[in-house]
């Protein structure tokens, strides 16, 4: 019978193809700043946009600020596949919890799902993540590791460019800061990132959540517009490229047509 | 203390070192060297923008021996060739020593040695006289041997030079070396001219050549050979080429 | 096939370097011995990943990015690199020169490691100050070539990590562009690039400058020195949209110290009307101010 979970039926192969020096697929990683800080009365997430694959970069305008719940958010660093998956499979989850229970969802309880999941799988689902959120109890921000362990601080940064990041909350974090000081400072620790760490990069993406209103800002600061486009651009008119050879294939089988036909002697049943 | 009733009665005891120079400050060592060039025969080099002509007289002492094994002119590189008088053993020496740097050029820098560098190679060895020994072809007395290397540069060039054993070098437009150097000099600066055709200074070459020989010229105890700007290389003449230039004579 | 560029060698990664396939990876299997284990019951192998011999590691390379670019035109070389110094996910530094200017004629722009890089380039700087005490005159472009060619293999057991583009003007006036590997194999060609963002600029340069791909290889309109800078100005300022290990052009104005210009090192040209590009005009200066105020691409052309 089909159970649910991952697949391990590779492993015992993959890792002898590896000891014997095969190199496994590479997974996208968001090689990422992300962050959180709390304010009055609310938090405000931000990430940069840059994924990598080895030295390339794979997309330069991703989404690293995953809904968990339209009060919490989540900003994942890692393996862009586990952090993708594990913040949607947990946001799923909770949506079930709050149709059965009819109630705003607690970080707390998007939190615990988490760290529960991330802890089964030891470490091998790459997900260190930035969790925050509003709700009865106010603004809760937390980080938590591909592990399963998780801290509760008022200012937060996560993956390759979290030192950066962590560098400017550490000169300029004060409490009691106003939204606008918030995002300011969000951006700076994630500008900081995009800046100093060659894994970060593209734009600033926030999230800024209040009780009763979420906004996700996308492109909140454009760090790196491109400054320079060669003036004669480039041009290649039909022919460029020549043909060396041309060959036409008929369709395996003849078009069908396929035309709906409504039955007036079928009626909708209630 | 003077040692009298010697060969060189003032020379006294400063002959002996290599590295010992004379209260008048002289190494004779190295003049005794410059001596033995004279006892050696004839070689001539011409200068002309065509090219550089050089001649030697090869001495045939004796009916029995083998003209073509007493070689005087060599190929150093394809561009370069050399006249010599003297001690001629010492000479392979310098000549393979210039031989190996040239080829060495031509690996580091893929490209052709200028005749002045490849002088100066050869002199940096005649230099060496002397000294412990670490360079392998050093000698521990001066090389009893002159040159004169002719050859082209890149671009077109010629140049003829000459070496002697004291590492100098110097460039010429005509020169003579060995034992009748100083009539053939005499000779070549007569005759010498800045217009002089190739063929004009092979045969200003020959006939100096002729003056100061014993024997009389002829195809086997004369060699030549000239450095060319059109080909941009050195080469010895043929027997027939040799014979077309002395029926010019 | 090269020794070095065979997989699984530790040597540094040529830009040919190939992966791994599968009949190597069993090949590889059949002669490790023991360790490849099929049990009776068992089908599956097993393996211990840490069994066989400990070897200690000695790691003498890291690789430092950057790429470097030489367009050579009918009288002219353009040689272009960046300037960031990456390591890891680092940048320690936004702003050191790849470049080497040999001589008026002659520029030589070097990715890889930058340890390797300061070292070749002093090497060479010596090789040419003795080469014009000793011959009397500048090594030509060829010269430098082989010289180069030379040096490189006389590593060729503990190599430069270095990947080298040689770009200058040669005894005719005509421009040149050889291209390295690690190891001293080289090309005399028109136009190269090599370093971290090879594989993003070298395409677009063959189908810009030598119409790869285009009308049947049809001979293209030959670029003026003017256009040339512009399309390599856009080909680094392309790859630093996708390559972590280069940085694009920054603007005009005071460019922010987080992103740095591409140096565009030298134009090298023997024509005389191009002769107010002379070698004053670039840098080599080591101080950042001079450098500043002289490598913003923009105020070299207009």
């Amino acid at each position: 019978m089909e159970r649910g979970g991952f697949s391990f039926d590779n492993c015992v192969r993959n890792a002898m193809l590896e000891s014997a020096g095969y190199q496994p697929p590479k997974a996208r990683k968001t090689g990422t700043t992300i962050c959180g800080v709390i304010f009055e009365g609310g938090v405000v997430l931000g990430a940069d946009t840059r994924a990598t694959s080895g030295n390339v970069v794979f997309e330069k305008n991703c989404e690293k600020i995953h809904y968990i719940a339209p009060n919490i958010y989540c900003c994942g660093a890692g393996t862009a596949a586990d952090t993708e998956n594990t913040t949607g499979l947990i946001a799923s989850q909770l949506e079930l919890h709050r149709l059965s229970t009819g109630r705003e969802s607690r970080v707390i309880t998007s939190l615990t799902m988490l760290k529960q999941m991330l802890f089964k799988y030891q470490g091998h689902v790459s997900a260190a993540l930035v969790l925050g959120g509003v709700d009865l109890k106010g603004p809760h921000l937390y980080t938590v590791y591909p592990h399963g362990s998780s801290d509760s601080l008022p200012y937060v940064t996560m993956g390759s460019g979290s030192l950066a990041a962590m560098a400017v909350f550490e000169a300029n974090y004060k409490d009691n800061l106003t939204e606008e000081e918030a995002k300011l400072l969000v951006k700076q620790a994630i500008s900081a990132g995009i800046f100093n760490d060659l894994g970060s990069g593209g734009n600033v993406n926030l999230c800024v959540i209040k009780k009763g209103k979420t906004e996700v800002i996308k492109g909140y600061a454009q760090e790196n517009p491109r400054k320079y486009r060669r003036p004669a651009g480039y041009s290649f008119p039909t022919g460029t490229t020549s043909v060396l050879e041309s060959k036409f294939q008929r369709p395996v089988s003849e078009i069908a047509v396929v035309t709906e036909v409504v039955s007036e002697s079928v009626s909708m049943e209630t | 203390m003077v040692r009298e009733g010697r060969m060189f009665l003032t020379r006294s005891e400063y002959d002996r070192g290599v590295n010992t120079f004379s209260p008048e400050g002289r190494l004779f060592q190295v003049e005794y060297a410059i001596e033995a060039i004279k006892l050696g025969s004839t070689a001539i080099g011409i200068k002309t923008e065509q090219g550089v002509v050089l001649a030697v007289e090869k001495r045939l002492t004796s009916p029995l021996l083998e003209p073509r094994s007493v070689e005087k002119l060599v190929v150093i590189d394809s561009q370069i060739g050399c006249a010599m008088s003297g001690l001629t053993a010492d000479a392979r020496t310098l000549i393979d020593h210039a031989r190996v740097e040239t080829q060495s050029h031509r690996f580091t820098y893929d490209e052709p040695m200028q005749i002045d560098s490849c002088a100066q190679a050869i002199c940096d060895l005649a230099l060496q006289f002397g000294e412990d020994g670490k360079e392998e072809d050093a000698m521990s007395r001066p090389f009893g041997v002159a040159l004169l290397i002719a050859g082209i540069d890149v671009g077109g060039k010629p140049s003829l030079i000459h070496t002697d054993p004291s590492g100098t070098y110097v460039k010429w437009d005509a020169k003579a070396i060995g034992a009748g150097s100083e009539g053939a000099q005499t000779a070549l600066q007569e005759a010498f001219s800045k217009t002089l055709t190739l063929q004009e200074a092979e045969v200003l070459a020959l006939r100096t050549l002729k003056q100061v020989m014993e024997e009389k010229l002829n195809k086997t105890n004369v060699e030549i050979g000239a450095a060319l700007v059109e080909t941009g290389e050195f080469r010895v003449y043929s027997s027939e080429e040799l014979e077309a230039c002395i029926e010019r004579l | 096939m090269d020794p070095l560029l065979r997989p699984g060698h530790n040597a540094p990664h040529l830009p040919a370097a190939m992966g791994p396939g599968y009949a190597d990876v069993f090949d590889r299997l059949s002669r490790q011995g023991g360790r490849v284990e099929t049990t009776g019951t068992n089908a599956l192998p097993t393996f211990d990943a840490h069994a066989g011999a400990k070897q200690a590691s000695f790691q003498p390379y890291q690789n430092n990015g950057g790429s470097v670019v030489a367009v050579a035109g009918k009288d002219f070389c353009v040689v272009a690199s960046d300037t960031r110094f990456g390591l890891g996910f680092a940048v320690p530094t936004r702003m050191i020169s790849r470049n080497l200017v040999l001589n008026d004629k002659v520029v030589l722009a070097t990715a890889g490691m930058q340890a390797d890089t300061c070292t070749l380039h002093k090497v060479l700087r010596i090789r040419l100050d003795m080469y014009r005490q000793n011959h009397g005159k500048d090594m030509s472009l060829g010269a430098v070539s082989q010289l180069l060619s030379n040096t490189l293999y006389y590593k060729r057991f503990f190599p430069y990590y270095t990947f080298n583009v040689l770009g200058g003007v040669d005894e005719n006036g005509e421009g040149f562009c050889y291209g390295y590997d690690a190891i001293g194999s080289h090309e005399k060609v028109k136009v190269v690039c090599t370093g971290s963002s090879q594989s993003l600029i070298q395409p677009v340069l063959d189908n810009q400058v030598d119409g790869k791909q285009m009308y049947d290889g049809q001979p293209v309109a030959e670029l003026s020195l003017e256009q040339t800078v512009e399309l390599v100005k856009d080909c680094f300022s392309s790859a630093g949209e996708r390559d972590i290990y280069t940085v694009g052009l920054d603007g005009r104005g005071q460019p922010p110290l987080y992103v740095k210009i591409l140096k565009l090192a030298f134009v090298l040209t023997s024509h005389p009307l191009r002769s107010k590009y002379t070698r004053s005009h670039f840098i080599q200066g080591q101080s950042p101010a001079v450098r500043d105020s002289q490598t913003t691409t923009d105020t070299y052309f207009t």
